[in-house]
Parts: C-alpha cells; structure tokens; sequence
C-alpha cells in the first residue's frame, strides 16, 4: 500500500537553528498519527512543512506519491490553534469561499454543503455570525466545517484545542473523534494525553527537531522504549492524575 | 470696542467674499476630487511593487517614495509646472501644462508617495493567520488578497486615508502660487482691491476649518459605517431568517 504521505530525511533551520533534523514518517490512509512532545520540539513546523506553508527545507515529503509542492490539488487540510477564520467574512462565506473560488461548484450548492457541514459540528444556528461574535470553540468548529467543506484527503490538527477551556476542549475533541470513523487521514499536534490514546493509531514522539519514538499507543503509554519517552509519558501520567 | 470693530470687519469681510470663496472652493474640490483618483491608483501601483518579489520592482518603488517625502511638495510644483515643459521643448517637443493640472498632477504623485506607504503597513499587519488559512484551503493568491486581506487592509487603515485625502484637500492652496484659481488665490485678489490681509486670511482659514470639519465629519462615517458593517449585516440576516 502506498503511503498517503511519506516524509524522507526532511531537515529545516531558521538561522543555523535547527527545527527540524533528518525526519523520516510515513502515514498511511486512513491512518490517525499523533504527534507528542515538548513545546519548541519541532512539531508545528513538521505540520507546516507537510502543508507547504513552509517552503524551505531539506529532504522530500511525498503527498500520494507525488512531490508535495509540485502537487497542485494536494488536498491537504489544515485545522490551526488559533482558528484562522476569515474575520471579515461570516460563518456562511467562510466556508463556500474555497469551493467557490475554485469554481468546482456553483453558489448554491457550495451553500446548501456548508449547511451539511455546519449540521455536522452542530452550529446550524450561527450562519451569518461573524468570527468576532463566536466563542473560541465555536470558531474552532467553523475551521473544522471550513476545512471539511473543501473535502480534503488529509486533515493536520495544530494543537486545535490548546487555546480553549476543559469543557469547550471536550467538544472539539469529540468532533476530530467523530471524523476518525469516517475513515480521514490525520496527522494531530496535541498536548491532550486522554485524547491520544482514544483515538491513534500510531504516536510519534519528537524532541529537539528529531523523532525520538515511533509506537503505537499502547506500548508508547506503558513501555515506552526511549529513556527520554520514559520521562515524557511518567510526567504527563503524573499530572493526569493530579 | 476694538474687537467689535474686528469682528463686525470679519463679518463684512466674509459675506463680501463669500462669492468667491464659493468659486474657489469648486476649483479646490475639482482638484482634490481629480487627485484623489491619482492617489488611489498611483497607490495601488507602488504599494504592489514595494510587496513584490523582484527586487528591482522593489527598489523603484522605495526611490519613488524616498524622493517624494524628501521634497517639499512647492518644488514638485515648481518641477511639473515650469521644470516639464521646459525639459519637453528641449527635446524638440512642444508641451505646455495649464495651472490646474499641473495642480493635479503634483498632488497626485505627492500624495501617491504617502498612501503607498499606509496601503503597505495595512497590508503587512493583517494578521498572518488568514494568509495561511487562505493558503491551505487553496484559494489563489489573487482571491486571498481580494476577498481577505484588502478589505481587512481597508478597514485598518481607513483613518489614515481620510486623513491623507484631508492633507491633499489642503496642500492644493499651495497651488495657488501658479495661479490655481482656488480658495487662497480668491483671497489674494480680494486683498490686492481692498488691503486687508488680516481679516481677509483670517476668513479664509475659518473657511478652511468649516470645509474640512465636514470632510472629518464624512470620513468619520464611513469608518464607523465599515466598523459596523459586520453587525448590522449579522441583524439584517437574522431579520430574513
């Protein structure tokens, strides 16, 4: 089986820092990664280089078997930590603008798909709020409906919850749950344990621009293999259970 | 007793000059109105040139800018007015150009120079994350700048637009030194006939301040006018539903 993406001794530095050193990945369809680790450890800007938003590196990152940049319709969507909606756009425009843009679709139809979309992460209520007049987890839900609307192939998550409470974290958690049963590929930047552990297939462990740990969650949670995963995970129990 | 004599003069003075001040506000406005479009355009112009990626399309906007804010703008209308023609028929042309659009063209590339800059710092600080959400969900990089990040822009900096066009409204009084037959030139025929300088700059600074709190008033609108724009279209919605 081809990978969906598959990232080849992928290298980047800002300045003569390295953020990223010699990261080889793949990801299989259908396939739920979760990238763990530190702040500052690189995986946000894995994420980017994936996307394209990062342009410089070393290495390849193959989308379905082709060259990432030289890929046009990558069909790659991105959910980020601070939502990113369209602030002079409403919750409607916000998610028909892409497909309408890319004229695949016409007006009509691009709506009547958001409202499915909006239906799925329960705001059919808000379609003609503007982001300033949503909370933080409702915007987030828009950016999901958004991104969902121009039916990629491969979601990335950039911390999607970190910038909400508990309770409006359970809600975005349980929506990216609900996307996992429709058989999408992602690849999830988190700092919720519970949540990794629910819902991977697979934890990547990365610290000082390297992938220090490849395992699948149940060993990555009880016997992680590094010393350094070992420290990671008896922390991060720790707090749990505070 | 001496003030009340001043301000009975200033009266006279006024309702005598009034005619003419009406005259030549006409010309001012006409010039501004005119300018204002030379602006605009010369604006979008070097503001795209300046977030260009060639560096030479770069550099040629920044030399525009450079030596237009390091001029003052009575030798810019010294250059276009007597400099141009004289250049032209050098070069075996024949090239003259009346007061008022050598009025026209001064301001315009004047105040291009300035609003290059207000259009690029608007640009630059709409936040990066809509570029990137752009980016992501496909959408070309002429869509992006014009669904998302000019009308972003636009509201930014729409105070400081009001406030360039209010400055180009005043500078073409400068203009009244080749003869634009604009508000200050009125002024000055009216002292030549009765040598009344005082009273008679005092009227027409007075007058100034009428025009351009009407013109503050205006540009006070329309951005509350954009500010609320999100609002009421939100309420306009929710009364269809």
């Amino acid at each position: 089986m081809i990978p969906k993406i598959q990232i080849k001794k992928l290298s980047k530095s800002y300045n003569g820092l390295k953020v990223l050193d010699g990261i080889d990945l793949d990801v299989k369809p259908e396939e739920k990664v979760c990238v763990v680790g530190p702040s500052g450890s690189g995986k946000s800007t894995l994420l980017r280089c994936i996307n394209g938003l990062e342009k410089t590196y070393t290495g390849e990152i193959l989308i379905n078997n082709c060259v990432s940049q030289k890929n046009k319709d990558k069909r790659i969507g991105m959910i980020f930590q601070h939502y990113n909606l369209f602030s002079n756009l409403n919750v409607m425009e916000n998610i028909t603008l892409a497909p309408i843009c890319s004229k695949l679709i016409s007006k009509k139809d691009a709506e009547s798909y958001a409202l499915k979309f909006l239906a799925k992460v329960g705001l059919e209520d808000k379609l003609y709020s503007y982001p300033s007049q949503l909370s933080g987890g409702q915007a987030q839900r828009v950016a999901i409906a958004r991104s969902l609307a121009n039916k990629p192939e491969v979601l990335l998550f950039d911390e999607p919850t970190s910038a909400l409470d508990p309770e409006r974290k359970d809600e975005i958690l349980e929506i990216i749950n609900n996307l996992s049963d429709t058989g999408m590929t992602m690849v999830i930047v988190t700092h919720e344990m519970e949540f990794v552990k629910n819902i991977a297939d697979k934890v990547v462990f990365m610290d000082n621009a390297r992938i220090i740990e490849e395992n699948s969650p149940d060993k990555f949670f009880t016997r992680p293999e590094t010393k350094r995963a070992q420290m990671f995970v008896k922390i991060s129990n720790l707090q749990q259970s505070i | 007793m001496w003030l009340t004599n001043q301000l009975k003069m200033f009266k006279d003075v006024f309702a005598d000059l009034f005619p003419s001040l009406i005259e030549g506000l006409t010309v001012t406005l006409q010039v501004t109105v005119i300018s204002v479009f030379g602006v605009t355009l010369l604006g979008v112009i070097f503001c795209a040139m300046k977030l260009s990626g060639v560096r030479l399309v770069r550099a040629a906007a920044n030399i525009y800018v450079y030596c237009i804010r390091g001029t003052p703008f009575i030798v810019q209308l010294f250059l276009v007015f007597f400099g141009l023609p004289q250049l032209i028929q050098m070069s075996g042309g024949d090239f003259r150009i009346n007061s008022f659009w050598a009025s026209v063209v001064t301001c315009s590339i004047n105040g291009g120079a300035y609003i290059t800059d207000i259009f690029r710092t608007s640009i630059i600080s709409v936040d990066k994350g809509q570029k990137e959400a752009a980016f992501s969900l496909e959408i070309s990089k002429f869509n992006t700048y014009r669904k998302i990040i000019i009308p972003q822009a636009l509201r930014l900096s729409i105070s400081a637009i009001g406030n360039q066009i209010i400055i180009t409204f005043k500078d073409t009084s400068i203009c009244s030194i080749i003869a634009l037959g604009d508000i200050v030139y009125k002024g000055k025929l009216y002292i030549g006939r009765t040598m009344q300088p005082f009273v008679t700059y005092m009227v027409i600074g007075v007058f100034y301040i009428i025009i351009i709190s009407i013109l503050s008033v205006a540009v006070h609108c329309v951005e509350r006018g954009l500010n609320n724009d999100t609002e009421n279209t939100d309420k306009k919605a929710k009364q269809k539903l």
